[in-house]
């Protein structure tokens, strides 16, 4: 579980995220909407421990962001946006790369089934190769390599083709249903978030994306 | 340890030619210099011809001591052909050791020992004609003092014969060369053919390619750089600072192994002396030039200006070593400047410079610092 009480966050005088509360469950997909400049990626950076709060607190598992910060990283999977990856790498390289420095090992061949199962094939190819949905899937796979219970993606499918889209939304529902994984996800898009998530978090003050989201059916949190 | 070094192997993978050429430059680089320079001065020696006449044991001497002598090449003629070659100009200039020349040293004659030829084109005559004066003087020198020996020993108990009197006085003289000019390392046995001079220094030579190298091949430091990657060293085993001092370890590490094989392959092919100290010195020199180069790439983004900010850095550090050729001017006039050149402490065999401790402290400040930034 993860829970969020009271988050606070201030560029000097300018207030960003305002007393936001929330939790989430296991198993459960959460969209996080707003309009540029909301501080939809602050909150996604505070929650990955990469930004700190001004006010507020956030525990993880039972576990104090502020106390266990090196533990709770542990249990963090982040999907940044830009895709950070090494190009001149193969698929393959790129995930031993990765699995070497992480924390949990896992076989060569637990790696490819992990690219596999979100339809990630060309294990062998370079990356300057790969299109730029298979990008966000490697992107999105490098992360995962740990086992993290919880998953933050910031914007993991934008400017990628619909199939390659859908395929990382299946994956997102197969992970978080199978697995019991905790996954908040920023999007510009609503039939996507509308389509994928359990619930939606609009954060600021425009009001355009409550109303496209109000016959959503979706439960809704406004900040 | 092994998981970084798993990962550098797949950046080296990438990059195994270019890798290989800056590791091994240095080492080629300088055997080619010295190598092509040491051609060049066997070409430009002057030739002479010598006649030998005479073959007792102090003629043969001579002769030896003229062909060990740098910069000319001795050419054995009969006196005719020396005649007729320094009328063609094929010799400088030719020089007789004439019958009997062994004797007449031993007998004390000290004038018209040596016949010469020369031409109106024998523009080295006057150095090589003082040379073989002066070879001939220290025979006749010897001989002089053998016989003032022998009179003054005639009044006491002890016989000197006039070849012990001259063995002893060959002795003396090698002992007290006025003036020996062949680079060594400090306390360690000097080079093997301490005859031979060349123009270049080759461990200053190598020195400054490593230098090159060294910036060149830590491009990584910039190209890694990246800040789209950053963000995973949070949800990863190292920290990003951890990651990349443990990658300087790995590279330091690397070009030991090659600096290592320069000393084999310069005591193969240049009869370069090895030490444990000449080891220190240069495992010292490596840890410098590495914290240096790494230092330095923490300075840059972009990788082009860094590859032409490395090759002024060399350049400067070239000139101002004066490893090359010694150009005492900048350092006389600016002494100053001589604190800027890590050369310097390699080539006087300092384990530890000031520099050293500034690179260390540098780093250890970037670590702590980036390392609370991170946490």
């Amino acid at each position: 579980m993860l829970k969020v009480t009271s988050l606070s966050k201030a560029y000097g005088k300018k207030k960003v995220l305002d007393h936001i509360s929330f939790s989430v469950g296991p198993g459960e997909i959460i969209g996080l909407v707003g309009e540029n400049g909301a501080g939809k990626s602050t909150l996604l950076n505070i929650l990955a421990t990469l930004q700190k709060p001004t006010s507020g607190s956030i525990h993880l598992q039972e576990k104090s962001y502020q106390k266990e910060k090196p533990s709770i990283r542990k249990s963090i999977g982040y999907v940044p946006q830009d895709i950070a990856i090494w190009e001149e790498f193969t698929v393959e390289e790129n995930m031993i790369f990765f699995e070497k420095l992480a924390w949990k090992k896992r076989g060569i061949e637990a790696l490819r089934q992990l690219c596999l199962d979100m339809a990630l094939d060309k294990w062998k190819e370079p990356v300057k190769m790969l299109s730029g949905g298979m990008k966000r899937k490697l992107n999105l796979a490098i992360s995962l390599i740990h086992d993290p219970t919880l998953l933050l993606l910031d914007e993991p499918t934008v400017g990628i083709d619909l199939k390659s889209r859908k395929e990382i939304g299946v994956y997102l529902r197969k992970l978080a249903s199978s697995e019991e994984k905790m996954i908040l996800y920023t999007s510009h898009d609503m039939d996507e978030i509308i389509h994928l998530c359990d619930r939606i978090i609009c954060i600021g003050d425009d009001p355009f994306y409550k109303e496209i989201l109000i016959d959503s059916g979706k439960e809704i949190l406004t900040f | 340890m092994m998981a970084i070094l798993y990962t550098r192997l797949i950046h080296w993978k990438k990059q195994i030619i270019s890798l290989l050429f800056w590791l091994l430059l240095p080492i080629l680089a300088t055997l080619a210099i010295v190598y092509g320079t040491s051609l060049i001065q066997q070409d430009s020696k002057i030739p002479v011809g010598i006649v030998t006449g005479d073959d007792s044991e102090i003629a043969n001497a001579l002769y030896e001591s003229i062909r060990a002598t740098q910069l000319i090449r001795v050419i054995d003629v009969t006196e005719a052909e020396a005649r007729r070659l320094v009328e063609s100009h094929e010799l400088d200039s030719a020089f007789v050791i004439g019958e009997g020349y062994g004797q007449d040293v031993e007998n004390g004659r000290r004038n018209r020992l040596i016949t010469s030829y020369l031409s109106n084109l024998s523009f080295a005559y006057a150095p090589v004609s003082q040379m073989i004066i002066s070879l001939v003087q220290q025979d006749t020198g010897h001989s002089k003092a053998a016989h003032t020996v022998i009179n003054l020993s005639n009044h006491t108990t002890e016989q000197w014969t006039w070849d012990e009197i001259v063995a002893k006085t060959i002795e003396i003289q090698q002992e007290e060369d006025l003036l020996r000019t062949t680079f060594t390392f400090a306390n360690t046995v000097g080079m093997e053919n301490e005859n031979t001079v060349s123009l270049w220094n080759t461990w200053g030579l190598w020195a400054l390619f490593s230098i090159l190298s060294t910036l060149l091949l830590f491009d990584w430091g910039v190209k890694e750089k990246r800040a789209e990657i950053l963000p995973r060293f949070a949800f990863i085993r190292y920290t990003y600072q951890h990651y990349l001092l443990l990658n300087v370890c790995l590279y330091t590490l690397l070009f030991f192994i090659f600096d290592l094989i320069a000393v084999v392959v310069f005591h193969t092919f240049l009869s370069e002396s090895i030490s444990l100290s000449l080891i220190g010195a240069i495992l010292a020199f490596r840890m410098l030039i590495n914290m240096g180069a790494f230092i330095f790439t923490c300075l840059f983004q972009n990788v082009y200006l860094y590859y032409s900010t490395a090759f002024l850095l060399a350049l400067i550090t070239a000139v101002i070593s004066g490893a090359i050729i010694p150009i005492d001017g900048v350092t006389n006039r600016f002494p100053w400047v001589a604190l800027f050149n890590p050369v310097q402490p390699f080539l006087e065999m300092e384990f530890i410079s000031p520099w050293h401790i500034v690179c260390f402290v540098i780093i250890a400040i970037w670590y702590v610092k980036g390392g609370k930034s991170n946490a």
